[in-house]
């Protein structure tokens, strides 16, 4: 538990994520019903899930960070069953990040196209090495969407040497 | 050129099939990968799928959604986003905290001082930056008249939107003024790159004051007479009143914020809430309405537009002197640490929140847009009313595009 | 020389001009030759006076219908700018000024932009349906032009069942308008043809019942006969008997042409261009060039039916007699003698004057001579048609014509009006007030009709 200045941080680990905000939600001390933001970060070390909350009984602002995620699986319990709103947030999530949120519906990549094979927003992400690798290189045409990316390189064009 | 053996007919009970999609499927030639996804492209009986496709003379920018409708009625509907994703916040990461503030600024290119406040309101708040109080008051002074710009734009086209053509070049003529006015001050009509890290960049010059108090004269009389041409005009209302109703529960748990809220009831106001700025000494109401319709979001609008003019008032009363800028260094190196903060964008909460590491170079900045979590409203609001109803619901929900896809 | 072997679509626009003009130049050349070579000329010319002399009617009929056809073309490029630059004043803008003369002529420019572009058919479209559709639907509402009355003696076929070939024949736009839909392989078009098919059946009921109480008090179908009936002065116009039959036309006749607040088929904030959008080039122009004059043909059977037609306001027959003028119907210049060199020495350069002070005065930064030259012009233009028209027609004619056009133009300033100020109306909204309302008013109105016949004639017997 920490205090920032008029935000205080809490940090949950993920098994707990649900209930805690769950108890914020709904306890009446509390009353924390407005979700401000679901942030995904990633520190270089691990993976957080930030989340913003701010109840009426106070102007300040309640951070929960979810802390101590694998950068290879993180997997996170969704709070879609709590508010509605945060379906996109994860997804957005998801497709900058990679973090699964467990239990949601939906989660696809919402801003990067359907067979984008990088998390843009991690912090091994570079773009030369991505333009090689991903479908994206190359153009083609909506009627050839379904044809794997290898068989339209034509011999003829230059390519990259990065692998 | 596609053959046309490909095309499969609208009996085809099997949807997955092997034969490859052509370009006049909405269906995506991959197999589901959520259960939402198989849910929503599995076609009963007379269902058909439409492409409302990003380029369309009436989505408020390039969103692409896919109808399944039932005659003229919606039956579902999956929003696809990302045709204007410029990777705002890698950007920000691999540039200065100054460079941010020009990126951040097409996040909301209607009222982009709000945008811009992202960085600047977060790497003062990050450094502990006291920002003097002439500065404080040419924000709000800038930001509320952003603000009527934007809610005229919305006049607008929200009667665009339903076919009537005049109010929108009505809308115009009213923003036209106040683009110019902020044209003399920060030298742009749209994209402003005004804020700065510690106040603004250069105090307010007599062609600006000059304009505004031209302004200030006739405040607002354009929107007022698209109030009158559109508040009892029957056809208007008889389409919107009753129309995309939100109620407090659902508008709380999708995360609603900005005018869609307040119409609902809910009197969350960031200026209120959660006061930034001098926004604790001026005097306003918070307008709200109960009914939570596309009517009550509109004439919601008109009343934000009387309560800023009301505060642009005040702060040209109360403006104090004294410079517009902190002392701070040419390179802001800001200490390891983490802040939120929150404004009123007109449409609604537009939060950030930064992560700083020491360096530079901003460690992490998530903005948060209004009109991102406002959408999400219409997954669920929408299904039930006709394709005409989509269209006033989603002006009335206020959509930029370019902060849904950053 | 290529270009001559190009198919249509491929010409410029100046080739999709020029070459019709030259083929059919060339055709009439070696016609002309071959005809006078071999000495056939003047025998193949007896024999066509004495075919036209036997079937008269027939080759009065044809060119009636050729001059209706041509007269569409001009019809559309007035209403077409009437409504840019009505829109565009209610709009706080300005509008087309700079093509002609304040913009007159950008509808012409339009309709040859509409030649320019690329004509192609869509992928998966049904090619013969999809070229037919704006001919079906062009046809549908220029045809109806051959039975309204532009002035006394000026109708295209005087029938006596005049109404019913009006709605006989404007009903069959439906047909065009699912064509165009249904053939663009497109769920855009698809839905905008049902919705556009859907709105104009619904409507056409009350746009038929409506008139039905006219035709009761005319007591005939025939639209010349129904004008006649309106002579006298403007309260002896049916607008005033039928009010309730008015209105109900007139909202039934809005919704019939896809006038807003009725143009869901061609929204193009929700469905793009409706049933058009597949359509690109001169079909698209078909389409909103019949658009037009349909707009212009409601109005004149708006006019004609309710507002008396070619008839003036006021009765000038008693008002002349009254003060001993008479009109000569047709002009002879010879009977003028002395009077007619003075009239042609000192009245022509009076009116170029009186047109030149406007124009200079308005126009502050062209010289004296400058606007001279326009007000002769001008002068030339107006006076020129006005004899030529008198020589060639009689007075009432021509007052018929211009008082034809001062309302029909009146109404369709008034669609552009509405175009500019209101909102659309949703199709379902739009079909429950046809359904709800307009067709039940319209039968209250033919049995208010009825009964006051009866009444009257009742009260008339005793």
């Amino acid at each position: 538990m920490r205090q920032h200045g008029d935000t205080t941080e809490i940090r949950v680990s993920p098994a707990h994520l649900t209930e805690v905000l769950r108890r914020l939600r709904d306890d009446d001390e509390f009353r924390f019903e407005v979700l401000a933001d679901v942030a995904g970060v990633d520190t270089g070390d691990e993976m957080w899930v930030v989340y913003h909350l701010w109840s009426a009984l106070s102007p300040d602002w309640l951070r929960v960070i979810v802390d101590g995620l694998p950068r290879d699986d993180p997997r996170v319990p969704s709070v879609t069953a709590l508010w509605n709103g945060a379906e996109w947030a994860e997804r957005e999530a998801y497709d900058m990040f990679g973090i699964i949120f467990e239990g949601t519906r939906d989660l696809r990549r919402i801003y990067m196209p359907p067979d984008y094979t990088s998390f843009p927003l991690r912090k091994d992400f570079l773009l030369p090495d991505d333009a090689a690798r991903s479908p994206g290189e190359g153009f083609r045409h909506m009627e050839q969407a379904h044809q794997p990316a290898e068989q339209l390189r034509d011999p003829r064009l230059r390519r990259s040497r990065v692998d | 050129m596609a053959d046309r053996n490909n095309v499969r007919s609208l009996d085809d009970p099997n949807i997955w099939v092997d034969t490859p999609a052509t370009i006049f499927d909405a269906v995506p030639p991959y197999p589901p990968r959520t259960e939402r996804e198989a849910e929503f492209y599995h076609l009963r009986d007379g269902e058909l799928l439409i492409n409302l496709g990003p380029q369309h003379p009436s989505t408020h920018g390039v969103l692409r959604v896919v109808l399944k409708i039932d005659g003229e009625r919606v039956v579902d509907l999956d929003p696809v986003l990302g045709y204007l994703h410029r990777g705002v916040e890698k950007i920000c990461e691999n540039g200065d905290w100054h460079h941010a503030i020009s990126n951040c600024d097409p996040l909301e290119y209607v009222a982009s001082l709000f945008s811009e406040a992202m960085p600047v309101l977060v790497a003062e708040k990050l450094l502990g930056l006291e920002v003097p109080r002439r500065a404080e008051y040419i924000r709000v002074l800038t930001w509320e008249l952003n603000r009527i710009a934007s809610h005229a734009l919305y006049t607008g086209w929200q009667a665009l939107d339903m076919g009537g053509l005049t109010p929108i070049l009505y809308g115009f003529i009213e923003r036209d003024e106040i683009v110019e006015m902020l044209a003399a001050l920060t030298g742009q009509r749209m994209l402003f790159n005004y804020l700065r890290i510690g106040g603004v960049n250069g105090d307010l010059n007599h062609d600006f004051l000059s304009r505004l108090g031209d302004w200030m004269s006739h405040a607002g009389t354009q929107l007022e007479a698209n109030a009158q041409l559109l508040n009892e005009n029957e056809i208007f209302v008889r389409r919107m009143r009753g129309l995309g109703i939100v109620d407090r529960e659902a508008a709380l748990r999708t995360c609603l914020s900005g005018p869609v809220l307040r119409a609902t009831g809910i009197p969350y106001d960031v200026r209120r809430a959660h006061p930034y700025s001098v926004y604790p000494e001026i005097e306003f109401d918070i307008p709200t309405r109960a009914e939570g319709d596309c009517y009550a979001r509109f004439m919601l609008h008109l009343d934000e537009v009387r309560e800023s003019i009301r505060i642009i008032d005040q702060v040209l009363h109360e403006m104090p002197d004294g410079p517009v800028m902190a002392k701070v260094p040419r390179l802001i190196r800001i200490p390891p640490g983490r802040a939120f903060i929150a404004v009123e964008s007109p449409r609604g909460q537009y939060a950030c929140y930064g992560m700083s590491d020491g360096s530079d170079q901003p460690f992490r900045l998530r903005i948060h847009d209004p009109s991102f979590f406002n959408l999400q409203i219409m997954n669920s609001m929408l299904p039930g009313n006709l394709i005409a109803d989509m269209m006033a619901i989603f002006a009335s929900l206020d959509p930029i595009m370019g902060g849904i896809d950053k | 020389m290529s270009v001559l072997t190009r198919p249509w679509g491929r010409l410029t626009l100046a080739g999709k001009v020029i070459l019709p003009l030259l083929l059919l130049l060339v055709l009439l050349t070696v016609g002309l030759l071959a005809g006078w070579s071999i000495g056939l000329l003047p025998w193949l010319l007896d024999l066509g006076l004495t075919i036209v002399d036997d079937n008269i009617d027939i080759v009065r009929f044809v060119v009636a219908a050729t001059a209706i056809l041509l007269f569409t073309v001009p019809t559309a490029f007035v209403v077409g700018f009437i409504e840019l630059k009505v829109i565009a004043f209610i709009n706080s803008r300005i509008g087309p000024n700079r093509v002609g003369p304040w913009g007159t002529l950008v509808a012409v420019f339009h309709g040859l932009k509409m030649l320019a572009k690329e004509d192609f058919t869509p992928t998966g479209a049904d090619v013969p349906v999809f070229t037919l559709a704006p001919v079906v639907t062009f046809l549908a509402t220029v045809l109806t032009l051959l039975v309204i009355p532009f002035a006394p003696g000026l109708v295209g076929l005087d029938m006596n069942i005049a109404l019913l070939y009006f709605f006989a024949i404007s009903g069959l736009t439906v047909v065009g308008l699912m064509m165009g839909g249904w053939s663009s392989f497109n769920k855009y078009s698809l839905l905008g043809g049902m919705r556009a098919a859907a709105q104009v059946i619904s409507y056409e009921l009350p746009l038929l019942l409506a008139p039905v109480g006219v035709v009761m008090l005319a007591g005939t179908l025939s639209l010349n006969q129904i004008v006649a009936n309106q002579a006298g002065w403007f309260w002896d116009w049916y607008v005033w008997q039928q009010p309730l039959a008015f209105i109900v036309f007139f909202i039934a006749a809005t919704a019939e042409g896809n006038r807003t607040p009725f143009d869901l088929a061609e929204a193009d904030q929700e469905i793009v261009a409706g049933f058009a959008t597949e359509y690109s080039g001169m079909r698209f122009g078909f389409f909103y060039f019949a658009e037009f004059v349909n707009v212009f043909i409601l109005s004149a059977l708006m006019v004609v039916l309710f507002f008396g037609g070619w008839n003036a306001p006021v009765d000038v027959a008693p008002i002349l007699s009254g003060l001993g003028i008479t009109i000569n119907p047709a002009l002879d210049p010879g009977s003028l003698g002395l009077g007619l060199v003075l009239g042609l020495l000192i009245v022509p350069p009076l009116i170029i004057l009186a047109l030149t002070l406007p124009i200079w005065l308005l126009k502050s930064h062209w010289s004296f001579l400058k606007s001279v030259v326009v007000a002769f012009i001008l002068f030339n233009v107006i006076v020129g048609t006005f004899v030529g028209l008198w020589a060639y027609m009689s007075f009432e004619t021509v007052a018929g014509l211009f008082w034809f056009a001062v309302k029909t133009l009146t109404f369709v300033f008034l669609f552009a009006w509405l175009r500019g100020t209101l909102p659309r109306v949703r199709i379902d909204q739009l079909m429950g007030w046809a359904w709800k309302w307009l067709v039940e008013i319209a039968l209250l109105n033919i049995f208010l009709t009825a009964g006051a016949i009866l009444l009257i004639q009742e009260l008339g017997r005793r």
